[in-house]
């Protein structure tokens, strides 16, 4: 007998989500802000719910995907929030990139009422989303492994349980910090090498092999050269993740140079109006603060 | 006038006790007892059991506490300031916060007909005792000439710089260049000491010239005594600057040097020393920069 899930947060990660468990035989009650953002989902037979309570009273295990951390805050313990209408025994897995320490408030409210709650964020963008091929990584109680490994099978293929609530989170944002400075690395070696009049594809070849090749380099690496800057991930994205990042950093009272540099580029990135486009546009951000522009060069989109 | 005072800490209580000095009328409300205890007692004070009431009977409501959702719930909480206000009423916040929290608090009071002055303090502890504070406005230029008599009292300057959020943008222009300037000071130090040269003779030599600044003078000065002591807490730096750079994530901004120094003071705290002063900053560059000498560490640095 399957459990029965509750789903809230039906965007561009949160919609193919709630499909795959569809399709895959879950029975699925949602709640939506918007009522109109649930219709492809309640046309594959998800049942509607009045509110995250009403979702929460009516199913054993309850997933989110929002996109900030007042949202899931809100959602969880705001008025007629699940954490009304949880049952002992319950469970809230949350796929939302939100701060650590909201992730562990949440939890420790649900402990009062003895129910779960997992941070398990996600990596892989829209595609891993529609694709079934997240990266999860989750934090909560081992226990709880058992539970979550189905319905994590049907969304992803590659699922680590980080540590004790948070760790998700914290994972996720060295996810973030690592990836998007090595991009910016990627589009520092591109400049140097344009600036020098040297083939960027060829030095990218040169270092795949060595102690400098990474996916980065590959993916990110590969759209700098061709000036593809269609996202992949939409840049904002990533902005919007190094503001919980450095506000952590902050809150730890942890030195991170590097991300703070990069943070900056991002600030820029956004103010010129490429936060839909592929974080890779990084390329674009150097190139109007050397003044440079590129002649007879067409980026094939913006 | 009669002045409403909330938030009696460090800063505020030196404030309010200037006021009351200068023959103003206090009406006061704290969270703690202890807070009120330096004003008890005195004629020209009178203590309320909630915002709303002293709200009610004040023309200007000064707020000085730590960050912006403590001004919010002061002002729009259960038994708020808005609660109380008569229409008319200036509410003016003295505490140091986002500029854009700032002006959201402004529209709200304003459907109330409540007036509203961001008007955050540069000064620290001793400008605030010694009624020395600069203070920065932002607002209507009626609500300004109507609170400057106010400002005149606690500080020696106040200037309206703009609209409504000006003079947190103002503020934090401040804690950019304060912050920078520490550890730009911090830098070349440990850079002349590094080098085997005497900082001292460095920072007589360089005050004639382009490199001159309050900072070089004061600051440079207590690097070279060694006093840690604050002064400016780090950890208050800190917290301005994270507002500096939460603005810049906001706005789209790029502030490299804001950044870095951020960072910098991040690790000020992280090692502990977030009570001492912001110079603290030259100490984590001379612990970054310190040549280790253990067996163990040379060994990690040749693998």
């Amino acid at each position: 007998m399957k459990p029965a899930l509750g789903f809230i947060g039906l965007g561009t990660m949160g919609r193919p989500m709630a499909q795959h468990l569809l399709r895959a035989g879950y029975e699925v009650t949602v709640w939506a802000r918007r009522r109109e953002s649930a219709a492809p989902v309640l046309e594959l037979g998800a049942q509607w719910a009045d509110s995250p309570r009403a979702v929460a009273q009516g199913v054993d295990t309850l997933l989110t995907n929002l996109t900030a951390s007042v949202d899931v805050e809100q959602i969880a313990l705001g008025a007629d929030g699940a954490l009304q209408g949880l049952r002992p025994g319950s469970l809230h897995v949350d796929f939302s990139t939100i701060a650590p320490d909201t992730a562990r408030r949440i939890a420790q409210a649900y402990a009062a009422k003895q129910a779960d709650f997992v941070d398990a964020p996600v990596s892989g963008g829209g595609g891993g989303a529609q694709n079934a091929t997240l990266s999860i990584m989750w934090g909560g109680k081992s226990a709880l492994a058992g539970r979550l490994q189905p319905l994590f099978a049907c969304l992803g293929k590659t699922v680590v349980h980080v540590g004790a609530v948070g760790a998700g989170q914290v994972a996720k944002l060295c996810n973030q910090s690592a990836m998007v400075a090595t991009i910016e690395a990627c589009a520092e070696a591109a400049r140097l090498a344009a600036a020098s009049g040297v083939d960027f594809a060829k030095v990218c070849t040169a270092l795949q092999a060595g102690s400098a090749g990474s996916r980065v380099l590959d993916v990110f690496g590969a759209r700098m050269q061709r000036r593809d800057f269609a996202a992949g991930v939409a840049a904002r994205l990533h902005h919007k993740d190094y503001a919980i990042l450095m506000d952590e950093a902050a809150a730890l009272g942890a030195y991170h140079p590097v991300s703070a540099a990069v943070w900056q580029q991002l600030n820029r990135l956004m103010a010129s109006g490429w936060g839909g486009c592929d974080t890779s546009v990084l390329l674009r951000v150097l190139e109007n603060l050397s003044g440079c522009s590129e002649p007879g060069v067409e980026s094939r989109s913006i | 006038m009669e002045v409403g005072f909330i938030g009696l800490g460090l800063m505020g209580r030196p404030m309010a006790l200037n006021l009351e000095r200068a023959g103003h009328s206090l009406h006061l409300w704290a969270r703690r007892a202890a807070s009120l205890q330096p004003f008890e007692g005195r004629d020209s004070v009178k203590i309320y059991a909630d915002p709303a009431q002293l709200a009610a009977q004040a023309d200007v409501v000064v707020t000085m506490v730590a960050d912006a959702p403590d001004v919010e719930a002061l002002c729009f909480g259960a038994q708020g300031i808005a609660a109380g206000a008569r229409p008319g009423t200036v509410v003016v916040d003295m505490s140091t916060i986002a500029p854009d929290a700032a002006r959201m608090i402004g529209r709200r009071l304003a459907q109330q007909g409540i007036d509203f002055l961001d008007a955050p303090v540069s000064g620290g502890e001793v400008g605030a005792i010694n009624a020395a504070l600069t203070i920065m406005v932002g607002g209507s230029s009626a609500a300004f000439e109507r609170v400057l008599p106010l400002f005149n009292v606690m500080g020696k300057a106040a200037t309206l710089i703009g609209d409504s959020g000006a003079g947190q943008v103002a503020k934090a222009c401040n804690q950019i260049l304060t912050g920078v300037g520490v550890l730009a000071v911090a830098e070349a130090f440990n850079f002349a000491q590094r080098s085997g040269v005497d900082a001292a003779r460095v920072r007589e030599a360089l005050l004639g010239g382009f490199a001159y600044s309050k900072i070089l003078e004061n600051h440079g000065q207590r690097m070279l005594d060694r006093n840690f002591e604050p002064g400016f807490k780090a950890w208050m730096h800190q917290k301005d600057l994270r507002i500096v750079m939460d603005e810049a994530h906001r706005l789209g901004l790029m502030l490299p040097a804001a950044a870095a120094t951020a960072q910098v003071f991040n690790a000020v705290v992280g090692s502990g020393m977030g009570e001492k002063d912001s110079i603290a900053a030259l100490r984590v560059l001379e612990k970054l920069g310190k040549a280790e000498t253990s067996r163990e560490t040379s060994r990690e640095i040749s693998s």
